[in-house]
């Protein structure tokens, strides 16, 4: 079943569109990862899907709905969640605050607050040990776990992650890429943004973006037939 | 000096000092919600004041009743400040920013020029007139009392507040605005919620410090009851962040302030300015970072 569909997307800041009108899908329950190198829009794409950037023109259907001009929490609300570019945690408050500040728009629901909760200490048992720690105090590794379990918290249908490995040592980001498996295997499906082709392995699907544009869109056993870092990524 | 004589300067000082704190503490919360030193903060307490004493002595209202229609017109100014000046300007550099509070500063006070031509000095009378001790030989007055408590009461109300779950999404909204937005945390309700209970501590520091003394326009600007100044230096040496730091740093202030009265700087004219002015100065150049900044500031 498609969960989230972009339809002749064009985005841009200011004069110029950044986005010149893309369309993919994304089935539920997969792992997509969308690549491309430097500039090539990736987090303008996931920020718009978020809520964070209108479009130009072009739709987000999100499963099958057109998300219009909902805000980000009202996008929140509906299932999708964005672990942002830089991590972003709030840095002078504990591990334990920045994960319940995740389930805000379930505050009143407590029940699923501590079960979100275990699942983020269960995925990342280094936070449960740090609960009490300031993010801001947290190594690069760690500030990022955060941010990904910050972002699950709200139980979200869709989870977007804009460059987990950015930063991070090899071993650190296929620490990040793996668990992704255990959430879609827990029920959320996963779209992950990368200039790591290091990423693929742990795909169902996989888009490449150059400039603004889909070059290329593949599933499956493909992706690892074809030599795509050679064909698109320049490494 | 005697003792007794120190004893006066304490004790004046604190109970001085607790509308320094008041004001300082608006100055906070606004520093880490706009980024942005709020010069209408004052006017916040005047325009409450006068408020308060249009209801009461006026209108003919009750005194609590006169009380409540001045914090509501104070908060009312912080709203509209927001939405107005602050949120309009949000992408402007920061001294546009000043610039604009100013202005809202000096609206404030010309409206209350003009409101009072005929009558330009005005007496707010007190909750509780009388003197309720007399420690060292310094003469404590209810009004003061009452005013110390209620800084008390609202320091512990907004370290209880500022660990509920709406005080951590504040914090997490002024901490990093585009994650708070993230987790549907709306930034703009954050930002008119902080001028507002900005905007009622100033108007608190108004209608409490106003009964004693006479009051003009610009009353707690520069006017008898200038606190302005003072709780920026409070604000200044909590670091611009800290709210315990903005209480004891007014409080600090109030006590430094009033050892310009004591008789061996008889002779020295603005004693008390420059008693003040000497400190901030000291502590600025051997902790810039403030006196009173935890690492977890609140
Ligand atoms: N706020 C902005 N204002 C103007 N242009 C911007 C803004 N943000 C991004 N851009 C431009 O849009 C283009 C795409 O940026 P985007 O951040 O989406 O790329 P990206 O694929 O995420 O790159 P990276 O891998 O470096 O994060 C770039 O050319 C960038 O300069
Ligand atoms: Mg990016």
């Amino acid at each position: 079943m498609t969960l989230l569909k972009i339809e002749g997307l064009v985005v841009g800041y200011d004069a110029f569109p950044v986005l010149h009108g893309i369309d993919f899908e994304v089935q539920e329950g997969e792992v997509c990862v969308l690549l491309g190198l430097n500039g090539a829009g990736k987090t303008t794409t996931v920020s718009t899907i978020a809520g964070l950037l209108r479009p130009r023109s072009g739709r987000v259907l999100f499963d099958g709905k057109d998300l219009g001009r909902k805000s980000p929490s009202a996008r929140v609300s509906a299932g999708i969640s964005l672990c942002p570019e830089g991590r972003r945690v709030f840095p002078r408050l504990t591990v334990r605050q920045n994960l319940r500040l995740g389930a805000w728009t379930r505050r009143r629901d407590s029940k699923t607050v501590k079960r979100q909760l275990d699942l983020a200490y269960d995925y990342f048992p280094r936070l449960a040990e740090r609960e009490e720690q300031l993010a801001g105090t947290l190594s690069g590794g760690e500030q990022q776990m955060l941010a990904v379990g910050r972002a699950l918290m709200s139980r979200p249908r869709l989870l977007l992650i804009d460059e987990a490995s950015l930063g991070l040592s090899p071993t650190v980001a296929k620490t990040v890429w793996e668990v992704t498996s255990r959430i879609k295997a827990d029920g959320t499906t996963v779209l992950m943004v990368e200039q790591n082709a290091g990423a693929l392995p742990f795909a169902d699907r996989a888009l490449i973006m150059e400039k603004g544009t889909l070059v290329y869109t593949g599933v499956g056993d493909e992706l690892r037939q074809v030599n795509l870092r050679e064909a698109y990524l320049g490494a | 000096m005697t003792i007794d004589e120190l004893g006066i300067v304490l004790v004046t000082g604190v109970l001085q000092g607790s509308v320094y704190a008041l004001v300082a503490l608006g100055i906070v919360l606004v520093y880490r919600a706009s980024g942005v030193f709020n010069f209408a903060q004052a006017e916040f307490g005047t325009t409450g004041l006068f408020a308060a004493f249009v209801a009461v002595e006026i209108w003919g209202w009750s005194y609590g009743w006169g009380v409540l229609f001045g914090l509501l017109a104070a908060v009312a100014m912080g709203l509209l400040t927001e939405r107005l000046v602050i949120h309009p300007l949000r992408d402007a550099s920061k001294v546009t920013l000043l610039v604009g509070t100013a202005g809202v500063a000096l609206t404030a006070v010309g409206i209350q020029f003009w409101q009072n031509n005929e009558v330009p000095i005005r007496q707010m009378p007190k909750i509780v007139e009388g003197v309720a001790a007399t420690p060292f030989g310094a003469a404590v007055t209810y009004q003061q009392l009452i005013t110390f408590g209620v800084l008390c009461a609202v320091a512990v109300a907004l370290a209880v507040f500022f660990r509920s779950p709406s005080g951590l999404a504040i914090q997490a909204a002024q901490q990093e605005s585009t994650a708070a937005e993230l987790v549907g945390i709306s930034v703009r309700r954050v930002s008119m919620m902080t001028w507002g209970i900005a905007a009622l501590l100033g108007g608190l520091a108004g209608v409490l410090a106003g009964p004693n003394t006479t009051f003009t326009a610009g009353f707690l600007t520069f006017g008898a009851g200038r606190a302005l100044l003072p709780g920026l230096m409070a604000a200044v040496l909590a670091g611009m962040r800290s709210m315990p730091g903005a209480v004891i740093g007014g409080l600090v202030v109030g006590v430094v302030e009033q050892l310009g009265t004591l008789s061996a700087l008889e002779q020295v004219h603005g004693a008390k300015a420059l008693v003040l002015f000497v400190f901030l100065l000291a502590v600025l150049l051997l902790r810039p970072q403030g006196l009173f900044v935890r690492r977890a500031a609140t």
